[in-house]
């Protein structure tokens, strides 16, 4: 074996140190178990060389794999079972030879003696090996017999078991206000009012000593049902969706995204189980029929940021996203670090680099548009427009100006003048009819041939208009051949362009523009036409309509012919309308041959048409707005014109007549389409135009390699046989019943969420890295449990909260302490901070404030001035007005580049990347914000004018306020104390040092005798006392 | 293995956080459990660095938008003979543009260079002040970035990494080195000029813990966000209601005997005393005329200059990380008028900054760096659309920064790049280079001070990066 070659000259690529999993010492005498003890050694130690990547492995040995280890009968590996002194690898790792010892003294990696020790005792047992836990099928465990009659849920008894293995007991339930209270805060994000604790606890504990179970689960159902349950999970389920109302990056405008928001509240409320919860965020728009609710659902990873600054490279960013993607979806999910493979093979999991980009062409196939959302009704009202507007156009000539001022006879006798005016128009109408069928040449529609482009795909409509579809880049270049059949033995003189809107574009089109620019605006750089291999010249170019977006430099269709790609023609500000452009010829083309359209697209963002047609014409022309079949109609002689075709170009003229513009303008807004709420969705891609997904060497955006099919990676379950790989098979294989990560990771996380710490503690990786299980029989019993009963979350969550593992105190004794520091085996109950939403929806219930209005875009509560002004474009926070300022925080807007100030402190995440598991944190800036922050300190005034108002002692007041905040009662000394405070503040007050008016501030509503200011005064002050405390920042 | 169980630090704290034990870095990650729950007890105990340090503490002078180097520190005399030509196309090889086409022509340089300090450095006519200390700054012409487009640079930058969600360097910095005082953050921010592309994420904490976020100090209002009582509650009314929530927090914590309360206690008179702190650093009255004009500091108005001067004065009560963001270097039209007024603003405070942190003492170690996210073009940009005429486009293949104090060696300038100003041609010096270099000054092995998330030690120079030892005396 060549062990002496490999063994030396190791590169270190990455710097990692070590740990044993769980920190415990293990006794002499215990068996060493492989996946707890043994994997997670040689995978800190050894796999970055000696491991799953192929790139950096190092003299071919590769130690995560069974046959790498115990070698063959012929070429036996490092590890000899049983024999300590023939293991290869026991001698490399205690060697003293720097040359030879393991990992190489150059390395940051470093076996102490008693991971040495764990190693020799490993062999000397017999080496036992087994696969990475997390990659076999979790089965349902025995459940082991307990002693108490109390721990006797599968829970508890697998939960009681490794207690007692450590030397612990478990502790008493908590009281029962404390239950509520936690219930309340875990189960909805809120406390409950005092009214509400006393209703539960006259109800659980009907008489001292009694408990009442039956209560106790009308309590958890009660809540559960409630619809503040899906509020409180979907901030969860968003942390991980990586959910914002902005864009992200430099310029990071609002985006709409909360329907997505709302699917999720409503989902968790109606409990849809989470496999059907996955398909439809995975792959909602694959599904037969698929409703407008689960096209919305795909907006899970639309999540991703859109870098909108001038210049950047979209398709690079794209890129970006998709990485995001396949990050996201192996934490969410799998609990793997997928990502990790994107510039390599993974250098601990068995995933490979291939893999990781096969992964990514599962989901790499849709295109990202905006889906409009009607409102119920909404099409009634187009129509009761469009009908309207009918009627106003039948108005128009009744409109006409008269040519002198009416005389007085006139102005009484409405009908004369109206019959006159509508004389005049006619008579108007008729001169424009000569005027245009003299002036407006034959104009024949010129179907494509072919519409080819760098990028974008152009199909070719019916109605000979080409539409683009798919990617477009900063620069795109459109290349169209049309080879009209006939204009009438003449030639073509004049090229008209149509850009026309279509539903499928950004804001309607005509445009393509999605990013920086006016969504649905265009810039045309450059046309050009070519016939026979020669450019034609073009004389001049007129356009109907034109603005520029930046800057106020013109933009026109004639600067798309001066050479220069950097001047052209865009149409901001009117989009969701028909644009046309004229172009007209120096020479005539050949109308019996072919010639082409060569157009350049695009400034400093991808710019491109979205929908456009061209028609031809023998004669020289200007641009005018008029449509094609209004163009056909001029052509005949007037004499000719039926009734009805008089109509049509009636009307045309009526529209764009000087003198009635006020009155057309009135009539083209009606017949608008009525501009709806959108959300981002995934929208598969047609068939004809599949996106082609590579391998990038080093994850490199600009190093394409070869291209890769779809596919999970192979340490996996595979896809079923026969079925088209896409995202539809890629979400009902995440929530397959073969696939033995899912459920676990799902209910490792529900159980963090409840408990404090995931039984893996690692909650975003089950791989070899991640944390082993501290109860792995629980894991594997609530997954297969969670699987079995139809994945429903909500009973998932009443399995948990009802046991008696979760209902104990949460008080640390003396032994439990000490045996126990983190309370790994779960013989308390966790206190933790409670999450930066949940304390101020928790204040917003204390004040007495909160708004239970659900839904709907998100809103602005107060923060202090000056919070977004480091962002870019020093955006300014306008705070909501009414109720919109109380609303739970999940409403709250979520702007990436300048989080709300509060919830940043207390550390909710901004939406950048998915988050699993939230760092919790203490700082003194947390302080800071409870007591000072404009925010806090009007929900005090709120909560000090409520006390104000009640009659009472002030002990009964203090009493009241305290358990608005802190639920339980307070005890005596607390009393005193608040009370003492509360004289003090009375005193200053009387004294006039301190001014009442400033403290409870102009806002709140309240009587304002000089007395109940300062009472408001008083309660404010120890309102903002409370709020602070330890108690009503944490779940007890 | 971390023996210092919370029992312990609970029998053994009165409040006082300082007497944690004081994990090493190596002891911290050894921490089983700390894979588990990635935060510490106490975030700002004091840590011992890798090795010895040449410098304790970093003002960084951000300057966003990126400062044209052909106007101020990359000497090219031939883009001013070459101008209105276009570049050699094996020079521009398949480069991609923001705004600009390749084939756009050349723009020399609008400012006169000439030779300053004893060490001779190249430096033009435009920052006047600069030259006067070029005997004091290392000048490093071949810096190069990955990133061609403002925020990603920006975050690239700041955090090693072009997409937002990483800790930014002085988080690493103060989660590698603790806190030297408790009376200020250790990690502040200050801006002035515009909006910043990269936004909050140039000083984020990323996946560290919350308190290793940069501390934005405010040119208006409160300094520090809510560090000023409520209208109406002077003083007293403070202290009361501090010792309210500190009595009712430790009748709670002896119940309870959760240790997570007295963590809150002990953060309760950090904040106390980050209400007297935060005033006294903004109050300038004690500063003298000299040192006012010296910076050209007006102290009612907001400013770079201000910024500065507070700085130093952060400097002197151990903040440890101070960035200074000047937004407006971004010059695609009129590089000329640019340049000149971002210098009129920067150049006098960020020399006077390096000089007055001599005279005081506290450059030794202190490490002072200036500069941007990447160069500019010596192509011009000229854009009719956009009204853009006599500017240049980003170019990340070379730009010029330059750094003093701490160690770093002075009077020197480090790389160089061809005639165009284009490519570097001699000692590149990548941005993970800057970033493991400016790690290295402070003591720390930047392949060692890492944090390990979803299965990877993460560290601020992602997997790339070498301190660059030539740069350091």
């Amino acid at each position: 074996m060549q062990l002496h070659i490999f063994f030396r000259s190791i590169l270190v690529l990455l710097a990692f140190i070590t740990c044993g999993p769980t920190g415990r010492t293990l006794t002499a005498d215990d068996r060493i178990d492989f996946n707890r003890d043994i994997r997670p050694l040689l995978s800190d130690n050894c796999f970055s060389c000696h491991g799953p990547d192929d790139e950096a492995r190092e003299a071919d040995l590769r130690l995560d794999l069974r046959e790498g280890l115990f070698g063959t009968a012929e070429s036996p590996g490092p590890v000899q079972p049983g024999g300590v002194d023939q293991s290869e690898l026991i001698r490399r790792i205690s060697s003293d030879d720097p040359d030879e010892r393991m990992p190489p003294p150059s390395s940051i990696k470093n076996l102490e003696s008693p991971q040495i020790d764990l190693l020799k005792r490993w062999v000397s047992q017999g080496a036992p090996w087994e696969e990475h836990w997390a990659f076999r099928k979790p089965n349902r465990p025995e459940l082991p017999l307990v002693t108490r009659d109390d721990w006797d849920s599968p829970t508890d008894r697998l939960a009681l078991r490794r207690m007692e293995q450590h030397g612990l007991q478990p502790s008493k339930q908590a009281e029962a206000i404390v239950l509520s209270r936690r219930l309340y805060l875990d189960l909805v994000g809120l406390i409950p009012t005092p009214e509400q604790a006393d209703e539960w606890k006259a109800r659980l504990e009907p008489a001292s000593g009694e408990w009442n179970e039956s209560a106790y689960k009308e309590l958890v159902e009660s809540l559960v049902s409630s619809p503040l349950y899906g509020e409180r999970w979907a901030r969860r389920w968003l942390d991980l969706a990586r959910y914002a109302d902005t864009n992200g990056y430099e310029k990071d405008r609002d985006r709409s995204m909360w329907p997505y928001r709302d699917w999720v509240v409503n989902a968790l409320n109606n409990d849809v189980t989470f496999d059907q919860f996955t398909i439809e965020q995975i792959a909602g728009d694959l599904l037969p029929n698929a409703t407008l609710d689960q096209r919305v659902a795909t907006g899970f990873h639309r999540n991703t940021m859109l870098n909108e600054e001038g210049g950047i490279d979209p398709l690079e960013f794209r890129f970006y996203a998709m990485t995001d993607r396949v990050a996201t979806t192996g934490t969410v999910w799998l609990g793997l670090t997928i990502g990790c493979a994107q510039c390599h093979t993974h250098k601990y999991d068995p995933i490979t680099h291939r893999e990781y980009y096969q992964l990514m062409a599962l989901m790499n196939n849709a295109d990202e548009p905006d889906l409009a959302l009607p409102a119920a009704g909404a099409e009634e009202k187009y129509q009761q427009n469009l009908k309207r507007a009918a009627q106003l156009v039948r108005e128009l000539p009744s409109h006409w100006p008269l040519k002198s001022k009416p005389s007085g006879k006139d102005s009484v006798d409405n009908e004369t003048a109206k019959t006159k005016k509508v004389a005049l128009a006619e008579i108007a109408f008729g001169n424009w009819l000569d005027e245009q069928h003299e002036q407006q040449p034959r104009w024949i529609l010129a179907r494509p041939r072919q519409a080819t482009s760098n990028l974008p795909h152009l199909e070719i409509l019916d109605d000979a208009s080409i539409l683009t579809s798919g990617d477009s880049a900063k620069q795109d270049k459109f290349h169209i051949v049309l080879h009209p059949t006939s204009i009438n033995g003449g030639q073509i003189r004049a090229i008209r362009l149509e850009t026309l809107p279509h539903e499928s574009l950004p804001a309607g089109g005509p445009g393509f523009t999605y990013y920086e620019g006016t969504k649905g605006d265009f810039f045309l750089g450059e046309l050009q036409i070519w016939q026979d291999g020669h450019q034609v010249e073009v004389v001049d170019a007129t356009e109907t309509y034109s603005k520029n977006r930046f800057g106020s430099n013109p933009v026109n269709a004639q600067l798309a012919l001066d050479g220069d790609p950097q001047t052209g023609w865009s149409v901001h500000g009117r989009q969701g309308e028909r644009h046309v452009a004229l172009f007209n010829l120096a020479q005539p083309l050949a109308d019996d041959k072919p010639f082409e359209v060569r157009m350049t697209f695009g400034r400093h963002f991808s710019s491109s048409f979205g929908r456009f047609r061209f028609s031809i014409a023998d004669r020289n022309a200007v641009a005018s707005p008029l449509t094609l079949d209004v163009l056909r109609l001029l052509e005949k002689e007037k004499a000719d014109l039926d009734e009805a075709e008089r109509a049509v170009l009636r009307e045309a003229f009526l529209l764009g007549a000087a003198p009635l513009t006020k009155f057309a303008s009135t009539i083209l807004d009606l017949r608008r389409p009525i501009q709806h709420v959108s959300t981002l969705v995934l929208q598969e891609r047609p068939r004809e135009n599949p996106r082609p997904t590579f391998r990038h060497n080093r994850g490199e955006f600009l190093q394409p390699r070869e291209e890769v099919s779809p596919d999970v990676p192979a340490v996996l379950p595979s896809l079923p046989a026969g079925v088209n790989a896409d995202r539809l098979q890629l979400a009902r294989w995440l929530v397959s019943r073969q696939n033995p990560l899912t459920a676990r990771v799902v209910v490792n996380r529900h159980w963090a969420a409840l408990f404090g710490r995931g039984i893996v503690a690692t909650v975003e990786d089950f791989g070899l890295q991640g944390s082993p299980p501290t109860h792995p029989e629980l894991l594997d019993w609530l997954a297969v449990e969670f699987m079995e009963d139809g994945w429903s979350l909500k009973r998932l969550h009443k399995r948990l909260v009802t046991s008696t593992v979760y209902r104990q105190s949460s008080h640390v004794d003396e032994k439990g302490g000490d045996l126990d520091p983190t309370n790994l085996w779960l013989s308390r109950a966790s206190r933790n901070r409670l999450e930066a939403e949940i304390i101020r929806d928790a204040t917003l219930v204390a004040a007495g404030v909160l708004s239970e209005k659900m839904f709907g875009p998100s809103v602005r509560p107060l923060q202090p001035a000056g919070v977004t002004e480091a962002a870019w474009g020093k955006p300014k926070w306008i705070p909501s007005a009414g109720e919109d300022r109380y609303r739970r925080s999940i409403y709250t807007f979520s702007k990436r580049t300048a989080p709300f100030a509060m919830f940043n402190t207390f550390g909710a995440p901004s939406g950048e990347l998915c988050m699993a598991r939230r760092a919790r944190s203490n700082s003194p800036l947390q302080g800071l914000t409870l007591l000072n922050d404009v925010m806090f300190v009007d929900l005090c005034r709120a909560a000090g004018a409520s006390i104000a108002l009640i009659d009472g002692t002030d002990h009964e007041k203090v009493g009241r306020l305290f358990r608005r905040v802190l639920t339980r009662h307070p005890e005596s000394a607390e009393i005193a104390d608040m009370l003492r405070f509360v004289r003090d503040i009375r005193m200053r007050i009387a004294a006039e040092t301190l001014s009442s008016s400033d403290i409870v501030g102009a806002g709140t509503v309240v009587k304002r005798t000089e007395q109940e200011r300062s009472e408001q005064a008083v309660w404010t002050l120890l309102a903002r006392v409370l709020f602070n405390l330890d108690e009503a920042i944490t779940r007890n | 293995m971390h023996n210092q169980t919370r029992r312990h630090f609970l029998s053994d704290c009165g409040i006082g956080l300082g007497k944690l034990a004081a994990a090493g870095l190596l002891t911290d990650a050894l921490d089983g459990v700390a894979r588990g729950a990635p935060v510490r007890d106490d975030p700002w105990q004091p840590r011992n660095p890798h090795f010895a340090p040449t410098a304790k503490r970093v003002i960084h002078l951000f300057m966003a938008g990126a400062p044209s180097q052909l106007e101020i520190f990359d000497h090219k005399p031939l883009l001013t003979k070459l101008e209105g030509e276009p570049l050699p196309q094996s020079v521009i090889g398949d480069q991609r543009y923001a705004f600009i086409q390749p084939n756009a022509a050349i723009i020399g340089p609008r400012f006169a260079f000439s030779r300053h300090g004893q060490c001779g450095m190249h430096l033009s006519e435009v920052v006047p002040n600069l030259s006067k200390i070029a005997d004091e700054i290392c000048l490093i012409r071949s810096v190069t970035t990955d990133q061609f487009n403002h925020a990603p640079a920006q975050i690239f930058f700041n955090s090693g990494f072009a997409q937002p969600g990483r800790p930014s360097m002085g988080s690493w910095v103060v989660y590698g080195l603790g806190a030297e005082s408790r009376q200020l953050p250790a990690f502040i921010v200050m801006s002035t000029g515009g909006g910043l592309s990269g936004g909050a994420a140039l000083w984020s904490s990323g996946f560290l813990q919350t308190t290793y976020t940069g501390v934005p100090f405010r040119s208006k209002g409160d300094s520090i966000l809510n560090v000023s009582s409520p209208a109406g509650i002077d003083q007293s009314i403070q202290d009361k209601t501090l010792e309210l929530i500190h009595s009712m927090n430790r009748r709670r914590l002896d119940i309870v005997g959760d240790p997570e309360i007295s963590t809150r206690i002990a953060s309760y008179e950090m904040a106390a005393k980050l209400q007297l702190s935060a005033p006294e650093l903004m109050d300038l009255s004690g500063e003298t005329k000299e040192t006012l004009d010296q910076y050209g500091v007006d102290p009612a108005k907001p400013s770079f200059a201000r910024s500065c001067l507070l700085a130093r004065r952060m400097i002197e009560r151990d903040v440890r990380f101070v960035n200074i963001y000047h937004q407006g270097w971004d010059a695609h039209s009129n590089v000329e008028g640019n340049v000149k007024n971002n210098c009129q603003i920067t150049d006098q405070a960020s020399a006077a900054l390096v000089e007055d942190l001599k005279q005081r003492g506290l450059l030794d170690d202190t490490l002072v760096i200036w500069g941007g996210e990447f160069g500019r073009t010596p192509m011009v940009e000229t854009n009719p659309a956009l009204g853009r005429k006599l500017g240049r486009d980003h170019h990340p293949q070379a730009f010029s920064m330059w750094m003093a104090g701490g160690g770093m060696r002075s009077g020197m300038t480090f790389g160089s790049t061809d005639e165009f100003g284009f490519h570097i041609t001699e000692n590149p010096v990548h941005v993970h280079d800057i970033q493991a270099t400016i790690l290295h000054a402070l003591g720390l092995d930047h392949e060692r001070l890492t944090f390990h998330l979803a299965g990877r030690d993460y560290r601020l120079t992602d997997v790339h990066g070498k301190a660059v030892h030539e740069l350091l005396k």
